[in-house]
Parts: C-alpha cells; structure tokens; sequence
C-alpha cells in the first residue's frame, strides 16, 4: 500500500515537472513571437535613427543577439541554478522582482477567498435550507450576480467612487506591504478582494448548496434525525465537514487561477503583483521576465493543485480510510 | 463653446509663474557670478514653504536610469532634475546657460567654445571639469554605447579642454542649431568616473535632486541635491509614484494622495475633483498623415495634393480632439512656427482637389492603403476615422490597415508603408525637429520618403546661418516645400494636459513636455 | 422541473424543454432579443451608425433620440452597445467552437485509442490548463496580428482543455461498455465506433460545457478588450466601452452603466441558460460553478 501510494506521489511529480517543461518551451516560442523586440519596444520610432552598430550593441545589451536554441538553453540552465534572468528595465534579477511580487498576488488571493468562504458558504448553506423559498431565490441571484459581473466593471467603479465622493483611496498610497504598514496594507487589499471576493463566492454558493443539499438526502443524515440530533448540530457537524470537499475542491482551483488571473485587479488597482508583472513585461517585450514569472505561476498553480490534493485526501474520510 | 472661459486665467498666472522663474534663475546666474564657492541662496522671489515632498503619478516606471540610453516620458522627467547639460531652455524655449555659463561661436561657425560655471560638483562631491563633458560627449558619439543622441553630435570631429573651465566643441561644418540640441537630456553630463554599468543603479549628477531609491514598478524617489549648484530646491523630494491606470491617477489626485500628473485626454484630466489646476499647453509634437513620396500611387505629386486639398484638417481636429489643439504647418516651435494657411488649399477644397484627381489620372476616385497604430497614443484611431470620412468624400477610399504597436514601429522604421497616421515629435530648433527627415543624408531619411536638392541646400544653409531673421525666411522656405509638394499632410498640435494640485506653487508646465521646474517648485 | 427518465427525456426537444423550462425560457429570450437588436443595429435598421461622430451632440443624457445617451465623441451608446453584444457574441460563439471542436476531439481520441494519443492529449491539456486563462489569452492575444478572428483563436484555446478533459472521462468508461466491445468484434473500424457509438453519447456534455464556456468567453473578451488587446477598432466592443468610460462615470454615468448593465445581463442569460442546459441533460450532475 505504502509503495503504491508513493509511485502515485512521485508519478504525479514527474507529471507535473513534464508539464512545466512543456510551459517554458511554450511560452518561451509564443513570446518569440509578438511583434518587435526589445529595442523597438523601449525605443519606438527612435529606433530608425539607430546605426547598425549601435543596434548590434543594444542587441547585446538586452541579451537578444543570440540564436533562439542558444538563449533557451542558456535560460533553461540558468533556471536550474536558481537565476532567473535579469530584467534591463529595472536593471534587477528576475528573481528578485518575482520574489517581491509573488506575496502581493499571494496576499490579494489568500484574502479574496477568505472573503469568498465567508460570504459564500452561509449563503450557500443559507439557500440550501428553504430550497425554492425567498432566501434561495436571494443566494441563486446572488451567486448569479457574482458570475455575471466583470471583475474590472466593478474595481473600477469602486475605485472612483470612493476615492472621490469619500476621499478613501489608500491604493493611490503607493504600495505598502504588510510588515511596512499593516493599516494601510489592508486597506489596500480591502476593495480589490472585495471584488475578487465577489466573483469567487458564485461557484462557492452553489457548490456549498448543492453539496448540502445532496449530503442532506443521505442515509447517514436522516438516521441522525431520527435520532434525535438537532438541526443546528447536524448543519455543523455533518453537512459541514462533508461538503468540504467540494468546496476544497473548487477553492483550491480558484486560487491558481487567482494567481494570474486577477492581473486586471492589479492594473486599475495599482498592486504589484506577478499578473501586473508578466503584462508589463509582454508590453516592454522583456522575454525573460515574462517566461521565468509564467513559469513561477504556473509552478505554483500545480504546487497548489498538489496541495489540495493532499487535503482532499485529509478531509474525505472514505479515501482516508484505504 | 464654453471652452474659450479657459483662458481667462490662464495666461496672467502664467505670466505670474514666468516672471517668477525667470527670476530665479537670473538670480541663480546673478550669485554665481559673485561667488564660486558652494551655491548659496537667492536674494529674489522667495517660493514658498521649504520642505515636503511632492508625489507625481506616472503610468509606469522609467525604462532606465542612464541618461544616455532614456527615451521614454517618465525617464526624462526624473533624469532631467537629476543631470545637467551645457546649455537649458527656459519657459520661453529660448537657450539660457546651464552648465555652461557661456560661450562664443567662431566666426565660421566650426568651433564653439564653452565657459564652464565654476564650483559645480557632481552628487558625490567630486568636482566637474571640462574632462567631464569630453568625456561625456565622446562616449555618446561611440556607436558601442548605443546612445540615442549619437545623431546630434553628428558634426562634431573633436572636443578640446584648454583647461578645466572650457570647452571647444571643433564642427566639420557650422551648426547653429546644436546649442539648442545640447539642452536634451539624452545629453547629459555624466562624471568621467562614472560608466553605465555605475549609473545603471544609482545616479550622479550635478542637478538639484539625486536617487533616493527605485522600487521597481512601484515609485521613484528623488532627494534634494545638497551640492546642486544653483538654488536650493523647496522640496525635500520627490516621489514618481506608478499607478498603471489613469483613471487610477485621477482617483488618486481627487483624494489629494498625488499632486501632479500628466494626462492623455481632457476629460480625464477635468474629472479630478476639487483642488486641481488642469494647464492646458501646447505641444511641440504634432499629427499629420505621413505619405511616402517614394513608394507606390504616392509617387503622383498631384495625388498627394489632391489628399491635402481635401482635408479640412480644422473639422479633424474637433471631431478626434474634441477641439483640443491647433491647427498647423510642419514646424511648430514658436519661433519658427509655419504658417498654417500658407500652403496649397488653406481651407478645404474639394473642387481642387478632383483636378489634382484628375491629373493624377483617378478622376474616378482612388483608393489608397494607411498604416494606422494601436496602443502608441490617445486619439490615433479617432483622427484616423475623420480624415477617412474628409477624403471619402472627395473620392479617395482610406484603407485602414490598423497595426499593433510592435509591428507599426517595425513599419514605421523601415519606411514600409504608402501612407501612414503618425504622432511625431518636435523640438525647438528646425533643424533639430527635421534635420534627420528631409535631408537626403538624415538617418530617418527612408522613413519620411521625400528629399530633393533644394531641400538639401536649405537644410545646409540653415545649419550655418547665424542670422536669425535669415534663418527664419530659410527654414520657412523649407516649409513652403513641404507643403507645396504635399510631401505630408500635417494635421495640428494637440495640446498636454498637466493637473496640478492647488498646493503646489512655482511649477510651470513646458510646451516641450519637461518638468524641469520642479525644482522652483514647493508646497503651500 | 419534473425528473423523467434519460430514455424519456432524450424524446423530448431539447429545445420544448428550455422553453417550458423556468430560468431557460428568459434566458433565451433575453438572448435573442440582444442578438436581434445587434442585428438590426449592424444593418442600419435602427440606431446609428456606432462608428459616426457627431461631436454638437457629445455626452448627452438618454433621450428619445438617443436612448442610451452619447458619449465624448457624440457616437450614440445605444447602438455601440449593441454592435459591441454581436462582435463580443460572434468571437465568444467562434471562440467556444474551436475550443469545443478541438478539445473533444482530444478528448475522444485519447480516451479512445490511448497510449500514445492519450499521453499527447494529456500532456497538451495539462500544459494549458498550468495557465491561468487570463494571462494565456492575453499572451497569446498579442501575439498575433490583432483582429476579431485571431482573439477567438486565443480564447479558443484557452478552453481546449476543459472541453478535453471533460470528455476524456466519459469516452474512458464507454470504451468498457458491451455494445463498444460488441461493435468491435463485429469487425467495425476503430475509427467508425468513435464516431457512430461514442460520440453521441458524449454530445450532451459537450453541449453544457459549450453553454458555460460560452459565459466565461464573454467575459474574457471583455477583459482582453479592457486591456487593450481585444479586437482592434473602430468596432466598438463592451470591455472598451467600459475602459473609455471609467472616469468619464463622473461627469456622464450612463457612459458606463449602459454598457456595464448590458454586459451584465447579457453573461448572465447565458448562464442561465447555461444552468437550464445542464438540468435537462444531466440533472445528475452536481457540478457547482
């Protein structure tokens, strides 16, 4: 049994490192492929007056005068040395600019589920109580309202609302992380996890009530009931910690996304966070930075789908049990 | 409409301003004149509070802190308050001294020579010396430096230092227009310690503010200098602060957390709640529809005029700028500004322009292909759609070919379009502004697609004419060409849309884009 | 929503069923109203011309003429708006059917044939899906040459891999059932069994993951166009609409609650509708988003 479950562990690893591999030869083509260059990217129409010497030196300045397998390789190498490029713009290791963007993005994606847990559950549970009544109807249109809304559509109304009818604009602050300031970090964080938070929470409304809802039908409910058991005990006890699992599930492949998909809320509100860094970086044409942070997101999306894996297994007594 | 109420205040503050700075700056000049020691300060115009710092939203960081090799907007407006070059513009554009206190031209022309100011020392505290500034312009000129201003010292075949407070700058052939080239930051005077791999992350330079520090996309803060070696500035520093979206901006500006920012649209601008100056100026830069005399149908001078003939470049500007700017010739600088009316069909014309059709053999009408951008600056596609419905209605179909960013700067360079809607830049000098263009030897000279004779003779006496009055009629004859042959359709100057907070005082906005007077600039 | 046996249900329409069906029946209607509207508007039969400027008429309030106002330019809102919902619909359509088109096949003849097939299928579906799908349509979106067909290429593959890995499984099970390995031993083609026996049955998974992939593509390309990066003007999309709008809220709100209000319950029909799919074909299924 132990040697089964650890080829399953290492076959699982081995997949996940293949799929890396596959990203970074990915990404690293398509980025190949945008239009222009470094030079021109930095330069605009400037770049007509270059001499042919000069754009060989700026060539080499930005490390784009190598032949296409030469710069993989050499990227891929450096990778596994724990460099991961140099950015020319910022004239600061990769490493370093991802290492300081990573918790933002982690930070924003931490409280938005936070925030989703704790509108969407007890709606959810809420809804799943009088199914078809008045407060279902309430949480399914909620859920709704949260799945239809876009993200930017709402950050950016926010945003200029309460920066100018209240004065409240802690994001035009200039970033603070939470050792520098926690008041205004969180202040920070409040609007954009608010909306994140939003969005989040419909899929969570409706997996918390339809798990409830179908653990609710089950034998081992209703032979609580009739013995006995309280509601409010069974809501908690049982149904809770049963409908976990979907709610686990679907959590957890919400937080990958998080990790780069909230590059929007980054943008309108000014958070520097890895999202914001590959979309600079694919406007700027800076390769490296843009393949090696892809890759730390995508590092940590599999990371994280691993973890949740592990939980899955923790909380789902029936797997447990094997 | 109810624009024109903007200028009723407007040009008595800016006077107010000017006469403040230019003040200042006189005096500046004034005191180092007397002493040589350390700068001392000012008996004139006081500003007002010393101290405070003052925060400036920017859309993204610098692309570099090496002058040498900056070319975009938030570059510049830092690296301007940090580095010096020889000479300055003041409010006016008209060329005052900066590091250099003065200067005699040689009666050819092809030797200037340069009287550095005294007692200026770099950040650091090491002295600057006339080695500094042939240091400076020698590495600019090697091509292994990829400098962009490389161009600029072009004529330039050697620099001399007879000692450590002049400078000989020896040209092939006269340049009048290079004292005012030399104001460019790209220009800047960097210490000859220092290399680019130094100056990568920290600066030193002999302006009023030096690097604090660099968050990579997040701010950029400058600290007073304290061996600036002019008049103290009243700030303490000075924060660029990156917030990635204007609206972002705005917002920021209407809860009073930034101070000062630049603006793409008017209507951004004039949302900022309360507190909030938004300076309307005009820009050096101007749009037109650049046509390529040398490549398909566009070779048919009469094409091309029929094109400018029907263009009521006015209607343009309201419909895409919302009337925001004005109209005008090639050259804008005031100086030497064209005139807009002198040029075949002043107002449009759609009876002449059919007979232009029609002896460019299309009296049926003709279609032709334009290279519009997307993403390179506000309004390109909005012009680009009202020049379309101006020539549709004199029988030329606009094919809008709209290209990203990437591939219209590749096309742009390589001159690989027949005609295109561009946003170029100006400068104070003509020479400076289309010397690298219109010349058969300019470097962009593939890109603008027309050169000729006389225009080669124009350009060459206007870089050694050093009448003004006779330089003027020059480059006015250049413009005539221009516009005579249709060479582009120039279209108008928009207008740059600077908000300043209420608590800001002594901060004049340049029509050259620079913030170079942040540092007379102070908080109420 | 009675439950009938699948026997019984596959007799019935589809379509009779959505209509009879509570959330389907608005959420089709809603539907076709804005495709209609969309319609007319592209043929100049109602509204304005959504590219013309008419700059004496700029940022006015909804009125009779204009009744969704105009904005900074003069261009009427309403037909700008509605041209945005049929080029928003027409890449979202474009863009699911690649993604379904592809992703079912990937799906099939992996789960089908597998070894070699199935180890490639799996390989490209779990390197797409280590994306996040915004970042992967916007790299992908700049990376070609920018018009409404190329968008849909980007958003279409960035939801290959759901439509992949939603048919892989049930192509799996159906391999093992008898009439598959009946077929086979009558001597059908491999191919041909894919084909007439395990596709069809794979058909009404693909149609509700086609109904909710529809919902996110919408908001995709609003984002995308949010950015910058969706397709190029002068068509007027809903993503830029609310970017050119999102300061001019304070001086002329309509600017963008029009769009954003249309925006809204544009994706919210579809899920709707999507949600009304999905219990007509699989009211088994308990899957939460």
């Amino acid at each position: 049994m132990q040697r089964l479950l650890r080829s399953a562990a290492l076959r699982k690893a081995a997949g996940a490192l293949a799929t890396l591999a596959g990203v970074s030869v990915f990404v690293f083509f398509m980025l190949r492929a945008l239009p222009g260059d470094q030079i021109s990217a930095s330069l605009g129409t400037e770049a007509a007056g270059l001499t042919e010497n000069q754009r060989l030196a700026l060539e080499a300045y930005y490390g784009i005068d190598q032949s296409l397998p030469v710069q993989f390789f050499s990227w891929l190498g450096n990778l596994f040395q724990g460099d991961l490029g140099f950015s020319v713009r910022a004239q600061q290791p990769v490493l370093d600019l991802t290492i300081a963007a990573l918790p933002v993005t982690f930070q924003l994606a931490v409280f938005s589920i936070i925030l989703a847990l704790g509108i969407g559950v007890p709606i959810g549970m809420l809804s799943a109580s009088r199914v078809g009544k008045a407060r279902d109807v309430l949480g399914q249109a909620l859920s709704l309202l949260g799945l239809s809304i876009p993200a930017f559509l709402l950050a950016t109304t926010l945003l200029t609302f309460f920066a100018v009818n209240f004065g409240f604009n802690p994001n035009g602050l200039g970033y603070k992380t939470f050792f520098e300031d926690p008041s205004v970090n969180l202040q920070q964080m409040l609007l954009p996890s608010l909306v994140l938070g939003f969005g989040i929470s419909a899929p969570i409304i409706r997996t918390a009530r339809a798990a409830v809802l179908e653990i609710r039908g089950q034998d081992f409910i209703r032979t609580a009931r009739a013995k006995g058991v309280s509601t409010r005990r069974l809501q908690f006890r049982h149904i809770l910690r049963n409908a976990l699992i979907p709610i686990v599930t679907i959590t957890g492949l919400q937080f990958g996304y998080l990790l780069g998909g909230a590059v929007v809320i980054e943008q309108i509100f000014s958070l520097p966070g890895v999202g914001r860094q590959v979309l600079v970086g694919i406007q700027q044409k800076e390769f490296a930075l843009v393949q090696s942070t892809v890759l730390v997101i995508a590092a940590s999306f599999v990371i994280i789908n691993l973890l949740t894996d592990l939980l899955y297994r923790a909380i789902d007594p029936r797997v447990r049990a094997e | 409409m109810t624009q024109q109420n903007k200028w009723s205040a407007r040009p008595v503050k800016a006077f107010a301003l000017i006469s403040v700075a230019t003040l200042v700056l006189a005096g500046c000049a004034a005191a180092e004149e007397e002493e040589t020691a350390a700068p001392t300060a000012t008996q004139t115009e006081e500003p007002a509070a010393v101290g405070g710092n003052l925060v400036m939203g920017v859309t993204s960081d610098p692309d570099t802190i090496f002058p040498w090799k900056a070319t975009q907007f938030q570059a510049f407006r830092m690296l301007e308050n940090v580095y010096d070059t020889l000479t300055a513009f003041d409010a006016d554009l008209n060329v005052v001294p900066a590091l250099a206190e003065s200067w005699e031209v040689s009666a050819d022309g092809t030797a200037i020579t340069f009287n550095l100011r005294d007692g200026v020392k770099f950040a650091d505290g090491s002295d600057f010396d006339s080695g500094d500034v042939k240091y400076s312009y020698e590495a600019i000129q090697d091509e292994a430096n990829a400098a962009v201003a490389r161009s600029t010292l072009g004529g330039v075949t050697s620099i001399d230092t007879p000692d450590a407070d002049t400078v000989v700058l020896n040209l092939a052939t006269a340049d009048v227009g290079l004292l005012a080239n030399l104001t460019g930051t790209n220009l800047a005077i960097v210490s000859s310690d220092d290399t680019e791999e130094t100056l990568s992350t920290t600066t030193n330079g002999t302006g009023p503010f030096m690097l604090e520090s660099r968050t990579a996309g997040q701010n950029v803060i400058l600290a007073r200098n304290p061996n600036y070696w002019g008049d103290p500035t009243p700030l303490d520093t000075l924060e660029f602060r990156v917030l990635p979206d204007e609206a972002a901006i705005a917002a920021a500006m209407s809860a009073g957390n930034v101070q000062l920012a630049v603006f793409s649209d008017p209507i951004t601008a004039r949302t900022v709640a309360g507190g909030v100056t938004v300076n309307t100026t005009p820009q050096l830069g101007y749009h037109a529809l650049m046509l390529n005399a040398r490549n398909g149908v566009m070779t048919d001078k009469n094409l091309r005029l029929a094109i400018s003939c029907s263009i009521d470049r006015q209607s343009v500007l309201d419909t895409a700028l919302l009337g925001e700017g004005e109209v005008t010739g090639p050259i804008t600088s005031p100086a030497f500004r064209s005139d807009p009316n002198a040029r075949p069909c002043p107002e449009r014309d759609l009876a002449k322009a059919a007979e232009y059709l029609a002896a460019a053999g299309s009296a049926d009408g003709i279609e032709i292909d334009v290279m519009v951008p997307q993403g390179l600056y506000a309004g390109e596609l909005e012009i680009a759609q009202a020049v379309a419905a101006q020539l549709a209605e004199a029988n030329i179909t606009m094919n809008l070919e709209v290209e990203e960013r990437g591939t219209y700067i590749d096309r742009w360079i390589a001159g690989d379009f027949v005609a295109a809607i561009a946003q170029n830049g100006g400068r104070p000098d003509p020479d400076g502004m289309y010397g690298r263009y219109f010349p058969s030897t300019g470097n962009l000279n593939q890109v603008s697609g027309y050169s000729s004779d006389s225009m080669d003779k124009l350009f060459a006496d206007g870089k050694v004419e050093s009448d003004p009055a006779k330089r003027k009629e020059i480059y006015a004859a250049v413009s005539a060409e221009l516009e005579d042959n249709a060479v582009w359709v120039w279209l108008f100057s928009g207008y740059s849309y600077t908000a300043t907070s209420d608590t800001m005082t002594g901060f004049i906005p340049m029509t050259t884009g620079s913030w170079q007077y942040l540092r007379t600039t102070g908080l109420k | 929503m009675t439950q009938k046996t699948s026997v019984e249900a596959r007799d019935r329409s589809i379509f009779g069923r959505l209509i009879r069906s509570w959330t389907g029946a608005p959420a089709l209607f809603i539907l076709v109203l804005l495709f209609s509207l969309a319609v007319l508007v592209n043929l100049e039969v109602i509204g304005f011309d959504p590219v013309a400027q008419t700059p004496a008429d700029r940022l006015l309030a909804p009125n009779g003429t204009y009744w969704m106002g105009t904005d900074q330019f003069g261009r009427d809102i309403f037909s700008r708006v509605l041209s945005g919902v049929g080029s928003t619909g027409l890449i979202s359509v474009v863009a699911v059917l690649i993604a379904a088109v592809f992703g079912t096949l990937i799906g099939l003849v992996g789960g089908f044939y597998r070894g070699v097939a199935d180890l490639f299928g799996t390989g490209v579906t779990n390197i797409l899906f280590a994306f996040p799908p915004l970042l992967l349509a916007l790299t992908l979106a700049s990376v070609m040459e920018r018009n409404w067909f190329t968008v849909a290429i980007a958003i279409g593959i960035v939801y290959i891999p759901i439509f992949a890995r939603v048919t892989r499984g049930p192509v799996l099970s159906l391999r093992e059932i008898e009439f598959v390995k009946a077929a086979k031993s009558t001597g059908m083609s491999s191919f041909g069994i894919m084909f007439r026996h395990v596709l069809p049955n794979i058909y009404s998974i693909a149609i509700i993951q086609i109904a909710l992939s529809l919902s996110w593509a919408v908001l995709t390309e609003a984002a995308l166009s949010f950015l910058g990066l969706g397709a190029p003007p002068p068509a007027p999309s809903l993503g830029s609409m609310i970017y050119e709008a999102r300061t001019l809220v304070l001086i002329a709100p309509w600017t963008l609650y029009a769009p954003g209000a249309v925006i809204v319950i544009f994706v919210a029909s579809l899920n709707l509708l999507g949600d009304a799919l999905r219990n007509i074909l699989d009211p088994r299924s308990k899957e939460g988003h």
